[in-house]
């Protein structure tokens, strides 16, 4: 990554993405893996991008599982038509976050690791990935 | 006599991994709380596993649920006991 900040917001109100190409290829892959995990019902993570709304109901609303997913979508493919963009708006800013929680998330559970224990005990190339994807949200938390 | 319906409320679930301080940004993109009442509440997740982070009717529970979703975070709805 270029410099000690990843993510800058200039007093335009743009933010700067300063990921190198590293961390530009390391975004594409965990946007292209939710753009397809929406798509994909076999994908390892469509799981956790349709958790129930309410888990006491035996089939949640049509609607607003829609809903969910034209927005998760939307975002993902956002993130995506955006990756190599020097500047971000504030709406794409928020794409990148969402998609970004979400592939850290979905990773997350894919894999099991939904304690601390875990966590800390899971391979060190899965558990850097995690802390990549963490670093980028620290830092995009402060800009949007 | 006025019914007066039990309200639904919008739970949110601690996880390992997501950033305390992404949370925070969240809570305050959607609901629109002050940066103190989202520091309380991610506060109430971390430490207690979970926390009602809004109340109401259900249809905007369900609506507030779903955002809190495709922003990343684990949440779902309850009817209110």
């Amino acid at each position: 990554m270029a410099g000690n900040k990843l993510f800058i917001r200039r007093r335009d109100g743009r933010i700067e993405v300063r990921l190198n190409d590293a961390g530009r290829a390391v975004a594409r892959e965990a946007f292209g893996h939710v753009v397809a995990a929406e798509r994909d019902p076999d994908h390892e993570w469509h799981a956790s991008l349709n958790a129930p709304i309410d888990p006491a109901s035996d089939d949640d609303d049509v609607v607003s599982k829609l809903h969910r997913q034209n927005e998760i979508s939307t975002n993902a493919e956002l993130a995506v038509m955006t990756l190599g963009e020097e500047f971000l708006n504030g709406a794409e800013a928020w794409a990148w976050l969402s998609t970004f929680q979400i592939a850290l998330r979905s990773t997350a559970i894919a894999n099991g690791l939904m304690t601390e224990e875990k966590l800390e005990t899971c391979q060190p190339e899965l558990l850097g990935y995690i802390r990549t994807l963490q670093q980028f949200l620290f830092a995009l938390a402060e800009c949007v | 006599m006025v019914a007066i319906e039990r309200p639904w409320s919008v739970v949110v679930w601690d996880d390992p991994v997501t950033p305390m301080s992404v949370v925070v940004v969240i809570f305050k993109k959607i609901f629109g709380y002050s940066n103190n009442k989202c520091t309380q509440l991610m506060l109430t997740v971390h430490h207690e596993g979970r926390a009602i982070v809004w109340s109401g009717q259900r249809e905007r529970a369900e609506s507030y649920c779903v955002k809190l979703q495709v922003a990343g975070l684990q949440s779902t709805i309850e009817h209110d006991q």
